[in-house]
């Protein structure tokens, strides 16, 4: 018997015109890993919450979703509550209490499970998500990932059946999210639990899937195992969104077995296709070293140091960075090695205590703020759900006039549609900002600060949390801002994006710019820190970075037979 | 803090505890006894926090004991033995300075057992406690205390991103900074609520309102619990019988009387140093312990 049946479920929220979903049917068995991909707003968390009744939204509704052959409204809660575990994307709202411990054990207190019971769940689970260490703690204390992490032990203290993840990871740096995924992936292969996640990051979660479903409008555009859909999908709109390996079958037309992962892609590209055989370029030339390159700088740090406190450890040090005008300049890197604070050094909100920092050739110091924010500078923070302040987004982008007296009303408005067509959010601006998806959000917020007309624009992570498709609206808009001679520099975990759309990346870490070279140059000298497409075909096509560039080289050196 | 053994003690024993020492200098305005649990709750404390306790004392205890002492013979003139008149014409009293000095050191003795308590009864032991009384207050309590710092560190970030764009709330003339403050207090309330639905959700998904929820703790009533418990009750009801039979007094009006030096009274004062001092000896006998065990090792 299935696990779940959904059968012609048809959903309809109420006071809308469009049905959220439309006819989807679907079977997931026991045992089964299950990926739904879609565009944000596709319907794919209206989908899963249908699996709950407790989370099930308010709406109109067809169709029939049978629990091990009963139909799930007939499902006691309590069975439900145990068996049907349900994680959220936010790490920090699910939880509910204030200690490890307790949160471990929310759960099974509300079973009514007696304490020796408990006591002994709660330790089963911390030692198999090795929580030990940190079980007495506060929860604020904890890190993002082991937020989620711990959201994740105490439902799998309750010992469920079937785990359905809303984009658990889409909060998460790239590390603790590729963790938290190899954790969701040992729970499917030790314990036999089913698992139905809706993921961004294909790129892991892909190869991991039994059965993919992949939804557009509400609709159901195929069902299969990942091979299939990624076969299937060529061509389309969410292709964006695949694995490189499968771009890149695809991409040279779809010979032999699609590979998933980069093992496999390498293996596949060594039976079909041959080594470059042109020169390459000289690897003397690329030199790994920080070199001097030409002005005029929008950006420029000479030895700069920074600390938050006398007695504490410097974040950054002996920092020397250049930015020239009108490009895009990525700074990518560890958690915690001081990138965030090296923006907010850079925007002038924080001073170093030692060092230089030029923008456009004037120092910083000597740059009042009311210079600075007009014309000049703007930031973007990371969450840009802290950017606004308003009712609607029309409201929060006219709020931003109140900061600039001296501008006229007409020129303003002027001055704002122009950015709302660049940012393309003309058809969000009714909206609540707290109602905008992630994407969207983070387009809302790139306007808010465009609307200061800045030169240079700091980005602190722009990427997180989007999906392919919202990652190249970003890129049209930034390829927009460039031609403009607005300089872009974007600190960044996304070592694809960076790979794809920037003109210069710097490595940082320990406080400093370890290299910082042309794109190509700077992920093909690389090994580690570099992108799928790179690390699956680096053998071969040294000089391939990104999916293109593979394609492209894979074109010119298939292996005759 | 210090790593305090007594504060391994059960909640009950910790909350007990701190209750009889703070009534007992409150109320028992004894000079012995005000000495011994003014010098007992000062070297806990110090115990506790190192240097940070001797700063708090020098710049709060201080002030507070010579405020008391001065005020209460400024304005109480009860008491035979005059000293002298004041200008204005009332008189000062060698017993009135008397109860002054004496409320003084209860005070700050009680304000010291106060501070030991703040460290040694963290929030969780005080939501044990009380949900043990009322279940649904625990979890509330437990979840204000998870979103109060959610909310001010959201505070931080909501006005550290006004500043990318150039609104500083911490600069600017006051009517404009009261303005940008509002603004973020009012969407902060939206954030709340905002987050709140997905917090609800969790709580509802995990079976939160299903019939016979049980309470889970990690505390534990042992056998070192019911050892203390019960010399602290000896030691309670012994010192509630002396005081009931007037065994020890003390009264400051109209002259100074005290109880007589009767072995009885010396026992009072024996007993009640052991219970004052008792986190400390706890302490002390379990560094002893580790000395010993460490040359064991």
């Amino acid at each position: 018997m299935a696990l779940f049946e959904i059968k012609n479920l048809t959903f309809r929220y109420p006071e809308t015109k469009f049905d959220a979903l439309n006819d989807i049917n679907l079977v997931i068995e026991k045992g089964e890993f299950v990926v739904i991909l879609g565009k944000s707003g596709c319907g794919k968390s209206t989908l899963i919450r249908h699996l709950k009744s407790t989370l099930v939204p308010y709406g109109k509704r067809n169709g029939q979703i049978l629990y091990l052959g009963q139909e799930l409204g007939e499902v006691s809660a309590r069975v439900q509550a145990g068996e049907i575990g349900y994680v959220m994307q936010s790490p920090d709202n699910q939880i509910v209490t204030d200690k490890v411990w307790h949160e471990l054990a929310f759960g099974l207190e509300n079973m009514g499970y007696e304490k020796k019971r408990i006591r002994l769940r709660v330790a089963e689970m911390a030692n198999y998500f090795g929580i030990q260490n940190w079980f007495s703690k506060n929860v604020e204390e904890l890190s993002g990932g082991q937020k989620q992490l711990l959201n994740l032990a105490s439902i799998m203290a309750m010992q469920p059946k079937v785990l359905i993840l809303d984009e658990p990871t889409s909060q998460l740096d790239p590390i603790a999210a590729g963790e938290f995924l190899a954790t969701i992936k040992k729970i499917n292969t030790e314990l036999g639990t089913t698992i139905v996640i809706v993921e961004h990051r294909l790129e892991e979660v892909f190869p991991m899937a039994d059965k993919v479903l992949a939804l557009e409008n509400g609709k159901q555009l195929c069902v299969g195992t990942p091979r299939e859909v990624g076969k299937k999908l060529a061509g389309h709109d969410l292709f964006h969104a695949m694995p490189s390996p499968v771009k890149i079958y695809n991409g040279t037309g779809q010979t032999g077995e699609c590979p998933l992962t980069v093992r496999q892609g390498r293996t596949w590209l060594d039976t079909y296709f041959e080594p470059e055989k042109e020169e390459r370029t000289k690897k003397e030339d690329r030199g790994r070293l920080f070199k001097k390159k030409q002005g005029p700088f929008a950006v420029e740090a000479k030895e700069v140091w920074f600390r938050y406190d006398k007695n504490l450890p410097d974040v950054v040090k002996d920092l020397s960075m250049q930015v020239r005008r009108g490009e895009l300049y990525c700074m990518l890197g560890g958690n915690g090695t001081g990138k965030t604070t090296t923006l907010s050094l850079l925007a002038g909100l924080k001073r170093a205590y030692r060092g230089k920092i030029f923008l456009c050739e004037k120092d910083i110091r000597k740059i009042k703020d009311k210079e600075k924010f007009w014309h000049f500078l703007g930031m973007l923070p990371q969450n840009p759900q802290t950017l606004f302040v308003g009712n609607t987004l029309e409201e929060d982008l006219w709020e931003m006039k109140e900061g600039l007296p001296f501008v006229g009303k007409e020129e303003f408005l002027k001055r704002m549609r122009m950015v709302v067509e660049d940012t393309e959010i003309a058809h969000l601006l009714k909206m609540h900002p707290y109602d905008l998806s992630g994407g969207e959000g983070q387009r809302a917020a790139l306007a808010k600060v465009l609307l200061l007309e800045p030169e240079i624009l700091l980005l602190d992570e722009p990427t997180k949390g989007l999906d392919g498709f919202y990652k190249q609206k970003l890129a049209a808009i930034f390829d927009r801002l460039k031609s403009r001679g607005v300089t872009i520099l974007m600190v960044s975990h996304d070592v694809e994006f960076c790979a794809s759309y920037a003109d210069t990346c710097a490595l940082f870490f320990d406080g400093n710019i370890v290299a910082a070279e042309k794109t190509k140059e700077f992920f093909a000298g690389n090994s580690f820190y570099t992108t799928a497409a790179s690390r699956m075909a680096r053998h071969l096509f040294p000089e391939a970075v990104t999916v293109k560039d593979v394609i492209e080289t894979c074109r010119k050196n298939r292996r005759q037979e | 803090m210090r790593n305090d053994t007594f504060s391994t003690y059960h909640p009950v024993i910790n909350f007990t505890y701190f209750i009889l020492v703070a009534g007992l200098s409150m109320f028992v305005m004894h000079p012995v006894f005000l000495g011994i649990s003014m010098t007992s709750g000062f070297a806990y404390y110090v115990y506790l926090k190192g240097k940070k306790a001797l700063r708090t004392m020098i710049c709060f205890f201080v002030p507070i004991f010579l405020l008391s002492s001065i005020v209460n013979p400024l304005f109480n003139h009860k008491g035979m033995t005059l000293l002298f008149y004041l200008k204005s014409g009332n008189p000062i009293t060698l017993e009135s300075i008397l109860y002054g000095l004496a409320a003084g050191v209860m005070i700050v003795s009680v304000l010291a057992w106060c501070s030991c308590y703040q460290c040694v009864m963290t929030s969780d032991k005080f939501i044990y406690l009380f949900g043990k009384l009322i279940p649904a207050l625990s979890l509330l309590l437990a979840m204000v205390l998870r979103f109060v710092p959610k909310f001010s560190a959201q505070i931080h970030k909501v006005s550290d991103a006004q500043k990318c764009i150039g609104r500083d709330v911490s600069n600017g003339k006051l009517p404009a900074r009261l303005k940008k403050g509002m603004k973020i207090l009012s969407i902060m309330v939206t954030w709340a609520l905002e987050n709140s639905v997905e917090t609800a959700d969790s709580m509802k998904a995990r079976g939160y309102g299903l019939r016979g929820r049980t309470q889970f703790s990690v505390y534990r009533f042992d056998s070192r619990d019911k050892m203390m418990f019960a010399g602290m009750a000896a030691a309670g009801i012994f010192l509630a019988v002396i005081l009931i039979f007037k065994k020890i007094f003390v009264y400051y009006y109209p002259i100074l009387v005290l109880n007589e030096h009767t072995a009885l009274a010396h026992l009072a004062y024996c007993v009640y140093g052991l219970f004052c001092f008792l986190p400390l000896a706890v302490n002390i006998v379990e560094d002893i312990k580790w000395h010993y065990l460490k040359s064991k090792i």
